[in-house]
């Protein structure tokens, strides 16, 4: 199972002292922190991407080169890449580019972006959310896996012989999550392709989750993936931990009630009980983030949110040291004992190349047997 | 015999509170008419004032508590409602309005509402018809013809058998011919729910 950390990449005041980093501090933070993930023995580094005040990452594929430079085994992701704003081609080509840089240590994961003003900037509109989300996909798709294209469709200019370039390392393209709170549609889209499923599963009630997991699920194994439990499952989840849980809260609380997401609304009480939010001793977050599992099955993606609302770098760096000494091996030891053999890991690049020397091209319509491509990889 | 649900939302602040007193009655008047008709009733008085908290919380960070999704589904899954607010700056009070911000216009559309409210006094009256009946019109609900305003004149002359009384006795049974005419709801809606599936998503894409 892979463990990780996502990021929104959002410049706060720190509630406790009034501080607000400057975009440079925050940005470099934000590598410190991937850096220190690889450091501390978590698999995976994913940034946001906005295009708006008060967040900093608007180009991720700049950042995440620069990582990849100074990593040598952290797999580079997103949370998410904005599938309906972006061009198709553009997302094809920079990851593309990216994947060869970390030599294939590159997925991506999309989202729609939920943010109104933002989609006329790039002159669409948000009501169109979920049909951009699926022609766009369904194109960067085809630039990834066709030599030449002729595209036509609604929202972008028709392509004609057209490459993208580079080709995708190895001629396998980045293995795609696909990420949504409650929209059945992209739980279907995800299914559909045999593609990742991600839910975001923070600030939100563990019911939506349990839902939209369960969908995908049902319906990956409707397209002849593989058996529902055999779908590919990533859960985000928001922890702050000391030794002692008092402690934990105690330090939390301002940055919870200062918080730009729910800040000035329920109580850190009422939110941790009605979210997966932990905020506790290391222990804790090992019992909660094991009881994951009791409504999405078994699963293959656990990406924290540890760096937001203000809170110091510090504070994040001594976060990433818990987690990488006391909760991740405890939970990498546990959830692998309790999955079946048949339940893939997530694929990797590595894995998908692997599956896809062993398979005859099937025309590029399906990812091909995800379950053996994910069971290859051990770590 | 089946039983037909009315949720009976009240928006009052203080207690005990008038705008309660009248939803009761409104409530009692339009569950006799009904059983008249040879209905069953099943009443569900929802006091938004015990939910306050849970409502600000839920238009701040987008989803209900558990109670409140409760009585959403109570309220959203009935098959006729009752709301009654108290009149602040001439329109419903903030919380009333709140609460059916929450509330998707799909969730009660073609649902038989009957609208009343209180007020300090009878020139705070047509509110229901300028502020409260056109929310409902939004919501595609079907608000009956008489709505009822209660102000204190109301009260001190005796509700049982003054003006008051007949016009909600009128009410409930306006209210009462909707609901007994209307087939029963199928429950609140599923958010989840996929309604299409990826073929025709993708097929629309070409059109």
């Amino acid at each position: 199972m892979q463990f990780g950390v996502f990021t929104v990449g959002d410049v706060t005041v720190d509630p406790t002292n009034g501080r607000e980093p400057t975009e440079a501090e925050r940005i470099k933070a934000m590598v410190a922190i991937a850096l220190k993930a690889e450091e501390v023995g978590l698999d995976v580094f994913a940034t946001g991407e906005h295009h708006n005040p008060p967040f900093v990452p608007s180009s991720p594929t700049t950042m995440l080169g620069y990582i990849a430079a100074r990593t040598e085994r952290l797999l580079l992701s997103t949370a998410t890449t904005l599938i309906t704003t972006n061009d198709p081609v553009k997302i094809a080509e920079d990851y593309a580019m990216l994947q060869h840089l970390a030599d294939g240590r590159v997925d991506l994961m999309m989202g729609r972006g939920n943010t109104g003003p933002v989609y006329p900037w790039f002159g669409q509109d948000i009501r169109n959310g979920i049909p951009l989300a699926i022609e766009n996909y369904d194109l960067l798709r085809r630039l990834w896996r066709e030599d030449v294209v002729d595209w036509q469709g609604k929202f972008r200019t028709p392509l004609q012989s057209f490459t993208s370039t580079p080709r995708p390392l190895d001629d396998v393209p980045p293995f795609v999550w696909h990420g949504s709170i409650r929209s059945p549609e992209i739980a279907e889209q995800a299914a559909y392709y045999g593609d990742g499923f991600f839910a975001n599963h923070i600030f939100w009630p563990a019911e939506h989750t349990r839902r939209m997991v369960g969908l995908y699920r049902q319906r990956f194994e409707h397209y002849g993936h593989g058996t529902a439990d055999q779908a590919i499952v990533g859960l985000g989840g928001q922890v702050f931990m000391r030794r002692n849980s008092q402690d934990a809260v105690r330090e939390f609380r301002p940055y919870f009630d200062n918080a730009p997401v729910y800040g000035h609304g329920p109580s850190l009480e009422e939110f941790t009980a009605q979210t997966p939010l932990t905020v506790g001793s290391p222990q804790q977050v090992i019992d909660r983030t094991l009881g994951f599992r009791d409504y999405v099955g078994d699963y293959q993606r656990q990406l924290f949110l540890l760096d937001h609302a203000g809170l110091p770098l510090k504070t994040v760096l001594e976060q990433l040291d818990l987690l990488g000494e006391e909760v991740v091996p405890v939970l990498r030891k546990e959830f692998d004992s309790l999955r079946p053999a048949h339940v893939p890991l997530a694929p990797t690049h590595a894995s998908l190349r692997a599956a896809a020397q062993r398979a005859p091209q099937t025309g590029g319509t399906s990812t091909g047997d995800l379950a053996g491509a994910g069971a290859e990889i051990e770590r | 015999m089946t039983v037909r649900s009315l949720a009976v939302v009240s928006a009052g602040l203080s207690q005990p509170s008038s705008t309660r007193l009248l939803a009761d009655q409104l409530a009692a008047a339009t569950r006799d008419e009904l059983v008249r008709r040879g209905e069953e009733v099943e009443l569900r008085p929802v006091e938004l004032r015990e939910h306050a908290h849970d409502i600000v919380n839920h238009l701040l960070t987008g989803f209900p508590s558990e109670s409140l999704r409760q009585v959403l589904d109570q309220v959203t899954g009935a098959d006729g409602l009752i709301a009654v607010t108290p009149i602040f700056n001439a329109s419903y009070n903030g919380l009333f309005k709140s609460f059916f911000d929450l509330v998707d216009a799909e969730a009660v559309g073609g649902r038989p509402v009957l609208v009343g409210a209180t007020g300090g006094t009878a020139r705070h009256s047509l509110a229901l018809e300028h502020a409260v009946r056109p929310m409902f019109t939004y919501l595609r609900a079907v608000t009956v013809p008489t709505a009822v305003f209660a102000a204190p004149e109301d009260w001190s002359g005796g509700a049982a058998d003054g003006a008051l009384r007949a016009r909600i006795v009128r009410a409930g049974r306006e209210l009462a011919e909707q609901v007994h005419r209307t087939a029963p709801s199928d429950g609140p809606t599923d958010p989840f729910a996929l309604t299409t599936s990826f073929e025709q998503l993708l097929g629309g894409r070409d059109t």
